[in-house]
């Protein structure tokens, strides 16, 4: 094997940015989308609404037992046989790749996300939920001003290993024949035979973004553990 | 079983909180077992009695944080039922200091004040900051305002908590053991921080075993055991000569 040739990632840059670029973007829907369904779903969960309740339980034990990428599959060949089925035509409506990515993780976030989120619910202090009501705040408030932002810096350090792990499971687009940052990574280095160059960039840029992200969330966690209780 | 002294029980119709034949239950057990309490506006009760007694069940039935099973309370003129409507026109009028201050503690000390009077009274920032500003130059500790819970002392937290409950312009503070978690040396300061409101004339229910208080701010003492009140007096008259030997087995206790 010839020696290394780090040039050849300068070449390839603007191709590498591309799938940097819908990585992140991917990141940032599937997180989005999956913390808002998380939230409703825990708070679902948290006051036992009568059916919903059961049927998101049921919910996230399946998604959590089955792999991300055969949800891709399933959602990418049969969601569209289903909208046919609806559309009453009975010919398959593609919904695309893209749409396809972006729903399935959003979806499939929310069931992790879900679950940090109603562990950190339990964990809130009795008397926070006490003050709430003798000062005559209504549920929403009590939820939306006091309970889950508390949930929400506590459980924030989870939040973001899963966050973390949903970036890096951005690779498997591939099996929807989308480029993420891996993808076009690897496709360059079939293409040119740098498959060392290639990598060690690739997994400079995740270990680059990772630890930025850690140290952002323990800054976060630093000027909340300051404001937090003494004992 | 009920010993009335020389007390001059308010007249129905002055009663702030009137509380009838109440009955509350923890599954079997029956935490509080008719009790009938009338609070005049601008009287300063202090609820007295081993532990375990209801004092807390009976305040945190006041303002339905516990639901009672049976019996009326009446607070301000409404009764309070299971509607929430009635539940919330009660609690916008009742403040209320737990032992354990219960602050916010991602908000700062004037944030905290500033919260319900946002989303409960519809104040604008502006007007909540204003009040909230006031209240804690009131319990001295504005010059804290932007700090967070975590950063104060135990005597310190539990005046914002008073603070906090005094931004919603409250006709009666309940108040449960206020001074039972703090150091002893931060005790004082928020006894006189609550003498203080006393003399404003506000009408408190006040949940503490320090007499001194008691003898200097109340105006009758109620005496709990076993769910029910047990006696009811000044409180010259309750310290000096009580007439229970339920009462005088407690005040050896708390003397010792
Ligand atoms: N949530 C609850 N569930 C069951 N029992 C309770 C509950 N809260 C209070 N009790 C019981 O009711 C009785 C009165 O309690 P409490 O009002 O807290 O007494 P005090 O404040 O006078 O010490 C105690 O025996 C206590 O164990
Ligand atoms: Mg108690």
């Amino acid at each position: 094997m010839n020696s290394l040739d780090f040039s050849i990632v300068v070449q390839a840059w603007p191709y590498l940015w591309l799938g940097l670029v819908f990585s992140l973007a991917l990141t940032a829907a599937a997180f989005l989308i999956g913390m808002i369904l998380g939230t409703l779903f825990a708070l679902v969960q948290h006051f036992e609404v009568p059916v919903a309740g059961r049927l998101v339980r049921a919910y996230i034990a399946l998604i959590r037992s089955i792999p991300l990428i055969l949800v891709l599959f399933w959602f990418f060949f049969l969601v569209p046989i289903v909208l046919g089925h609806l559309s009453g035509t009975g010919r398959p409506v593609p919904i695309g790749a893209n749409w396809t990515a972006f729903i399935t993780f959003g979806l499939f976030e929310a069931a992790y996300y879900s679950e940090i989120i109603r562990v950190g619910l339990r964990a809130v202090n009795r008397g926070q939920f006490e003050a709430c009501q003798a000062l005559a705040l209504s549920t929403f408030h009590t939820y939306r001003c006091v309970i889950l932002p508390q949930v929400l810096r506590v459980a924030s350090p989870i939040i973001l290993s899963q966050t973390i792990i949903l970036f890096q499971d951005t690779s498997l687009v591939y099996v929807l024949s989308l480029t993420d940052l891996l993808g076009a990574a690897s496709k360059l280095a079939q293409l040119n035979g740098r498959l060392v160059e290639m990598y060690v960039v690739v997994a400079l840029v995740y270990l680059g973004i990772s630890s930025a992200a850690s140290q952002w969330v323990a800054s976060l966690r630093k000027r909340y553990a300051m404001a937090g209780t003494r004992r | 079983m009920l010993q009335q002294t020389a007390v001059n029980v308010p007249s129905r119709s002055s009663a702030i909180v009137a509380v009838e034949k109440l009955v509350k239950r923890f599954g079997q057990f029956t935490a509080l077992n008719d009790v009938n309490l009338t609070v005049a506006a601008g009287e300063k009760i202090v609820l007295c009695g081993p532990s375990g007694s209801g004092k807390s069940t009976l305040i945190r039935c006041i303002n339905h944080i516990e639901r009672h099973d049976s019996g009326r309370i009446v607070v301000t003129g409404v009764e309070l039922t299971d509607r929430m409507t009635d539940i919330n026109s009660v609690r916008r009028e009742v403040g209320m200091v737990f032992q354990s201050f219960n602050l916010f503690p991602h908000l700062s000390i004037v944030e905290n004040c500033m919260l319900a009077p946002i989303k409960v009274r519809g104040l604008s920032r502006k007007e909540a900051r204003e009040r909230a500003m006031g209240v804690l130059r009131r319990v001295r500790i504005h010059d804290q305002a932007d700090k967070y819970p975590g950063q104060l002392s135990g005597g310190q937290q539990q005046r914002v908590a008073i603070a906090r409950a005094l931004c919603m312009q409250p006709k009666v503070m309940l108040f449960d053991e206020p001074t039972s978690a703090l150091d002893p040396e931060m005790v004082k300061e928020v006894l006189d921080t609550m003498m203080g409101l006393a003399r404003d004339g506000m009408t408190m229910i006040c949940v503490t075993h320090e007499m001194g208080f008691a003898r200097e701010v109340a105006d009758r003492v109620v005496f709990m055991d076993r769910g029910t009140i047990v006696e009811e007096a000044d409180p010259e008259t309750f310290f000096r000569a009580p007439r229970t030997e339920r009462a005088k087995g407690f005040l050896q206790q708390i003397i010792h």
